[in-house]
């Protein structure tokens, strides 16, 4: 499953534009569901709030690879973006992120497009 | 002369109406406006909104002189507390790693400090816990406004924008948990322009290089600590006495640790100028009191900790008629929290008489939160607090000074047991334990009503958590030395304690 692979190197600070990523498995089962049922139930939430998104943003969608990679403590994810959990919404450079549950609601995902 | 009549009868039955249809509707935008995002507003606006109170909470952050400027969260968060911690765990650990060696750890002779490391990894944490407080503030139904709030009238407040905005807000209760800012001396020349405060310390993206610290606060020694832990050269400027307020003893303790192991202090002297020399260090000249002689010498930076002011200047309250202490600056505030105007309320920092620290203003936010929603009658309890300055040396205490118990009882009402111990991690770093010391101030007679208890050494708050809480059940010196100790640590010493202070029989412990 094809992945954005986000490096520390490529994104200066202070950044010229605000980069928020959006870090869930892109890949599905026989079946055609995700492994992971609350990134399904965030996506809609969060793709209904793009259009607060600051001007001059990058919104980067990340699949974070099939369940096996994500399980593994030492993936790159987990290494080097220090994510504890999928969906994770984050504005890259900064603490700001919201995880798993936070993700299902609309204010706080509002609240990190829209303030500093 | 009807028509003078008419017309008075007139402008009171409107005047009536006005009041009448305000209490009718009872429309206040809130049920409760918190002014200041700190410890306590937090506290009180979180715990309001879960009772289901309509709340509203206002930060901000007026820059310090020096232009530093910080988020959501209060001094704890961004400028005390928590910075500080870390700060003096980064200092904490340059000892662990030199006392490593003689563990057998392989480790190069000479070890060095990286400010800009430190600083962005503690701001980096701060910055979330900003984004924290956000978070949960969004969660849990409080409305933020980041705005400068002061008061209109009893129910009204305005909140001014960075951008200089006005907006209008009315609440049915007002709180105001502002906090203090830390002073800046008014009569040095070269204070204001060449110094910074605790406001800037942890906010430098610079390492501030050789430091004076001027005064003996908490603040004061506990920066001057691990500026020196991380290896810079330190002096403290002292103008009477150190840590004022607590135990003279266990004082002497700290700073004796400090001085020991390499913190210059300038007992009893005053800075008279503060001058930028062409080379960009600070020039600053000073008198010791005790001979009249003056002195000077450069620093990189000059931090001054010389007390806190109270943050009510902007608040509108002498308008009010809000009751201020005269000497302090600080609101007078009744044991509910309540000022001299009804429905306005303070707590925290602000309050007169109150101690300044984040767990009895974030106890007292929701006591407060519980009697506004009706849900209660219960007021904090301000006795009992126990505390810890983070000192090289950590000193923690519950109850009463070795002074204050005397002041309270006579020298002959009280015990005093104490002990001189040795951390066993200290006996193979070869590491000096001549400050290491527990105080155990009992009443005399009886089962012993523990009055006071005072420990210096390493992990000293997490040694008298526990502690605090027997001295919250009225533990006695009988109830202290029926506890079985645990074995090996330093907390144990406590109840092990034995020797009085009476007796003059020399209170080091020996071995087990």
């Amino acid at each position: 499953t094809p992945f954005v692979f986000i490096t520390n190197t490529s994104l200066a600070s202070p950044p010229l534009f605000h980069y928020f990523g959006w870090l869930i498995p892109g890949d599905k089962d026989k079946q055609g569901k995700s492994w992971c049922p609350d990134c399904v139930k965030a996506e809609p939430v969060v793709r209904g709030q793009l259009s607060h998104l600051p001007e001059g943003s990058v919104f980067i969608y990340c699949q974070v690879g099939e369940r096996a990679y994500w399980k593994d403590p030492k993936n790159d994810f987990k290494e080097t973006l220090k994510l504890t959990g999928v969906p994770t919404l984050l504005r890259y450079g900064t603490p700001q992120k919201l995880v798993e549950e936070e993700c299902f609601k609309a204010d706080l995902v509002k609240m990190m497009f829209t303030e500093d | 002369m009807a028509a003078l009549y008419g017309g008075r009868h007139r402008w009171k039955r409107i005047n009536c109406l006005h009041i009448f249809s305000r209490k009718l509707t009872g429309k206040y935008d809130y049920d409760l406006l918190v002014i200041g995002g700190g410890s306590g507003g937090l506290a009180c606006s979180k715990e309001a909104a879960q009772l289901g109170q309509k709340v509203a909470v206002l930060d901000y952050v007026e820059p310090s002189a020096k232009g530093t400027k910080w988020g959501l969260g209060g001094t704890c968060v961004n400028v005390g507390c928590i910075p500080k911690k870390l700060m003096h765990q980064a200092a904490l650990l340059g000892t662990a790693v030199k006392d490593a060696k003689k563990y057998g750890w392989q480790i190069p002779d000479t070890i060095s400090h990286d400010w800009p490391t430190m600083a962005e990894a503690v701001q980096n944490h701060v910055k979330s816990l900003n984004w924290g407080h956000r978070v949960q503030l969004q969660d849990k139904k409080v409305k933020y406004m980041n705005l400068k709030g002061s008061l209109v009238d009893e129910h009204t407040v305005r909140g001014l924008s960075k951008a200089g905005k006005e907006t209008v807000l009315t609440a049915k209760n007002i709180v105001i948990a502002t906090g203090g800012r830390p002073k800046y001396p008014t009569n040095i020349p070269g204070a204001a322009e060449h110094g910074i405060t605790s406001d800037d310390i942890f906010w430098l993206k610079k390492s501030p290089g050789k430091t004076l610290v001027v005064g003996a606060s908490y603040v004061a020694l506990e920066c001057a600590g691990f500026l020196k832990g991380i290896g810079l050269d330190t002096t403290v400027m002292v103008r009477s006495i150190a840590l004022r307020g607590f135990d003279q003893q266990m004082a002497s303790l700290v700073t004796d640790y400090m001085e020991a192991h390499g913190t210059r202090f300038a007992w009893k002297s005053v800075p008279n100028r503060v001058d930028k020399l062409s080379s960009g260090a600070l020039q600053v000249t000073w008198t010791d009191t005790q001979t009249g002689s003056e002195h000077k010498d450069t620093f990189d930076s000059v931090l001054w900790a010389v007390g806190r002011a109270p943050e009510t200047k902007a608040l509108g309250l002498d308008k009010l008629g809000v009751q201020l202490n005269k000497e302090t600056g600080k609101i007078v505030v009744g044991p509910d929290e309540s000022t001299s105007v009804p429905n306005i309320y303070a707590f925290g920092d602000i309050g007169e008489g109150r101690p300044e620290l984040t767990p009895t203003a974030i106890k007292a936010g929701k006591l407060l939160a519980h009697r506004l929603a009706g849900q209660s009658t219960e007021l904090m309890n301000y006795d009992n607090v126990p505390t810890t300055v983070f000192t090289p040396l950590e000193y923690s205490c519950v109850g009463l000074s070795e002074e204050e118990a005397e002041k309270r009882h006579g020298k002959d009402g009280i015990e005093i047991y104490h002990a001189f111990y040795k951390p066993l991690e200290f006996t193979v770093a070869e590491r000096d334990a001549s400050q290491c010391y527990i105080k155990v101030v009992c009443e005399q007679g009886g089962n012993g009503k523990i009055l006071g208890l005072h420990f210096t050494g390493p992990n000293a708050g997490e040694v008298a958590q526990g502690f605090a809480m027997g001295f919250q059940c009225g533990a006695t010196y009988s109830h202290l030395i029926q506890t079985v100790g645990i074995h090996p640590t330093c907390a144990e010493e406590v109840v092990k304690v034995h020797i009085t202070k009476r007796s003059g029989l020399d209170a080091t412990v020996t071995g087990c």
